[in-house]
């Protein structure tokens, strides 16, 4: 074991670099592309034996990804925001193949309008794609989660790939200690992929993803991928103690920090808990009992550990970094859903939305969530996901936006009326044919 | 913890001195963090970094608001108020500034924190025959502020850093040569606990006009407003006694950042001209000069 200091992204590709990976499709993009340029050096230096090839787009390069792992090669992958939108329909057909990989996402908010800093809705759009789905908040968790997503995805109680997120800048970009694990303990980890039951060979030909118009057949796969994923948490629970044992490191489905006698506890994933850590630090350092639960494996949802981990507290306030328009935080409508049934669920629960496009978090804000937690009961109507932003940021943004007006001196009148604009596109139009009809 | 923000111009290598002031303390045994900010821009622009050196772990990420040590490459920066070197200043515990004399920028910039200062500029011309990367000097300025790393663990860090760059190994010596005369040079800042931020106030984002809640540029050419002449590195002046009025450059700017006068004579838009020194490599008769634009460099 080494201890060196390593971005996010260089963490990624020591993950790629100790599984031994076969196969490496990738293409380009902002925040990812140190991974893909870190692996692309090694394997130009001869140090991964693995096959490094660049792609025209993510579309092509996931299902080359998915096409790999049906032949057997250990794969990884890499991509960002707008690439794996772009990437989306391959996800859910590699998905549906049920092979095994590992694909990183650096996450990155999306467009429009287009940006650079993170935020989680690029990954939750994949949330419904059949992967199981695990989100980082150390340089440390990117590596060791890769070793554990293989793990997880080459067990055949699961046999769907793994798609492991880090935050852009925050983690891609952050360079912090990480403990490099030796080689020969990741062999003991993570043995060769064992491929004999996806049965291809050239020599054996099989058809792979083949049309299935009968409905009930084609229930029967879709429910199949929903129980794999379900099968992944006692997988992931097993590679956790394994991992553990020999690298002394231990990560749960959530992690809970400092719940114990906690009456009011903040949900969040990615690496913006850290700040939220921080917060329940000052709020105790206070002598208030408030505790964080952070999201780390997001599919299969670990609603029976968050319905444990939550019953019996008086407040819970979801700070989630993305938004479903139209409904607010994804992850608090997935809590929400979890704590139903639960007979003694917090009687508060509530919902932010903040750090999108990568908008910082201060002490402010976590302080005016525990202030509205502290001032909400039990019964109170439904409110809706409160967008957190201090007065400074907001007056900063109507600067912008005056900035983007036309003066209004300017404002020429435009045709309204829409025989007007016609009559005008027609003129137009006839004039440039030069009077030829 | 100790927070550290780190101001240059993209070429300075303040990214590098992050990183430089990062491995240094993780040699030194404590918990550390590095990084920079990327924007969408290029050399000559404003850039930052930011490194944070603790005894316990970090839970504090991305840019630093309040830091304790404030890191300048090069004072032009003050003049430009989007680079925001002197943000958070009121609780910072010291400034190094890259100049030999720091009284008058203290004065005419109305800096707060006890200032330090030492002309790595000059030490880097000194040493290397050309004003270069500033990254080991400013580095070493912020590692010996920080009062916790020692002459060791700096030169470790710096050979350590300069090895992923494409750099001789003549040059790794001179770099270790300007940190430590650096280091030795300035004396430990004596840092004080930052206070806890004031709480600040809470907006509620309203429902607005589709014309403000899409981005949308309504006022077209507003570009101007973006004084793109911050990120020039050099200047080009025309001499108008050389200069045959032959329009080359005029034609050859890419950034249309020159006009013609009355007689013909190119006038340059110092607010945009990008200093890509094109018009002075087209121009016939060697009218335009190169003039080093900071004095960082
Ligand atoms: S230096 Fe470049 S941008 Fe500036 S005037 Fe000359 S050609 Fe134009
Ligand atoms: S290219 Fe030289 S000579 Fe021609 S107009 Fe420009 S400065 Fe004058």
């Amino acid at each position: 074991m080494s201890r060196q200091l390593l971005t996010g992204n260089a963490a990624a590709a020591w993950g790629a670099r100790l599984a031994d990976v076969d196969y490496i499709p990738a293409f380009p993009i902002t925040p990812q592309t140190e991974i893909i340029e870190t692996l692309a050096a090694w394997s130009q230096a001869g140090e991964l034996p693995g096959r490094f090839v660049t792609f025209d787009g993510e579309h092509s390069m996931l299902t080359a990804a998915g096409a790999a792992a049906a032949a057997g090669a250990r794969t990884f992958t890499a991509t960002s925001s707008q690439g794996l939108l772009f990437g989306m329909e391959s996800l859910y057909t590699i998905s549906g193949w049920r092979v095994p990989l590992v694909l990183v996402n650096v996450s990155r908010g999306l467009s429009a309008p287009i940006t650079l800093g993170p935020d989680h809705n690029d990954v939750l759009a994949a949330r419904d794609a059949g992967f199981v789905q695990i989100h980082a908040e150390t340089c440390q968790e990117v590596l060791d989660s890769i070793l554990m997503g293989y793990r997880i995805a080459e067990d055949r109680r699961v046999s769907v790939p793994v798609l492991v997120n880090l935050d852009g800048f925050y983690l891609s970009f952050t360079r912090e200690p990480v403990d490099v694990p030796d080689e020969a303990a990741v062999r003991e980890f993570l043995p060769p992929f064992d491929f004999e039951h996806l049965g291809f060979r050239a020599s054996r030909p099989i058809a792979q993803g083949v049309a299935v118009l009968e409905g009930a057949t084609y229930s029967h796969f879709r429910y199949q991928m929903h129980r794999a994923i379900q099968n992944a948490a006692a997988v992931h629970a097993e590679a956790t103690v394994e991992f553990s044992r020999l690298f002394g490191r231990s990560y749960a489905a959530i992690e809970q920090y400092r719940v114990e006698d906690a009456d009011t506890v903040l949900v969040m994933a990615g690496s913006f808990a850290a700040k939220g850590k921080a917060a329940v630090d000052q709020w105790r350092a206070d002598g208030r009992r408030v505790g964080l639960l952070r999201l780390r494996v997001v599919r299969p949802f670990p609603a029976a550990e968050l319905a444990a981990a939550l019953s019996g507290r008086r407040a819970v306030g979801v700070i989630d970094q993305n938004l479903s328009p139209g409904v607010g935080g994804i992850f608090c409508q997935e809590l929400a859903a979890a704590l139903y049934s639960v007979p003694d669920r917090p009687p508060v629960l509530r919902s932010f939305v903040t750090g999108l496009g990568g908008k910082d978090i201060s002490q402010s804000e976590f302080d005016h969530v525990l202030s509205v937690l502290d001032a909400a009961q039990s019964g109170d109507p439904v409110t809706d996901t409160e967008l957190l932003m201090t007065a400074a940021e907001w007056q900063q943004v109507q600067g912008r936006l005056a900035s983007a007006r036309r003066p209004v001196e300017d404002n020429a009148p435009l045709p309204t009326d829409s025989d007007d604009v016609r009559a005008a596109v027609r003129a137009e139009f006839e004039d440039a044919r030069g009077g030829v009809s | 913890m100790i927070r550290i923000r780190f101001h240059g111009r993209g070429g300075h290598g303040v990214k590098t001195a992050s990183r430089i002031l990062g491995t240094a303390a993780f040699l030194a045994g404590f918990e550390t963090q590095d990084s920079p900010v990327y924007g969408a821009e290029r050399r000559g622009a404003a850039v930052t970094a930011f490194a944070r050196i603790s005894e316990t772990p970090i839970r504090e990420r991305g840019m630093i608001a309040q830091p304790d040590l404030i890191v300048l490459a090069d004072d032009t920066l003050l003049n430009d108020p989007a680079a925001g070197v002197l943000v958070g200043q009121e609780t910072a515990s010291a400034i190094f500034l890259n100049a030999a004399d720091p009284a008058p920028l203290v004065a005419q910039y109305h800096i707060a924190p006890p200032a330090r200062a030492f002309d790595v500029t000059a030490r880097t011309r000194e040493l290397l025959g050309r004003p270069s990367a500033l990254s080991a000097g400013v580095a070493s300025a912020a590692a010996k502020l920080c009062g916790c790393i020692t002459e060791a663990n700096l030169e470790a860090a710096v050979r350590e850093e300069f090895s992923h760059l494409a750099v001789s190994p003549d040059a790794v010596t001179k770099n270790v040569e300007i940190a430590l005369s650096v280091f030795a040079a300035l004396e430990p800042a004596v840092l004080s606990d930052v206070p806890r931020a004031a709480t600040a106030e809470m907006a509620r984002v309203p429902y607005v006009d589709p014309v403000l809640g899409a981005s949308t540029v309504y006022n077209s050419g507003n570009a101007e407003q973006r004084h793109t002449g911050a990120w020039r590195v050099e200047r080009p002046v025309i001499d108008a006694g050389l200069c045959t009025r032959c329009g080359l450059c005029f034609v050859e700017c890419p950034d249309g950042a020159m006009s013609l006068d009355a007689t013909g004579l190119p006038l340059v838009d110092y607010d945009h001209c990008k200093g890509c020194m094109i018009c002075s490599h087209v121009c016939p008769v060697d009218a335009i000069t190169h003039q080093p634009e900071t004095a960082a460099w």
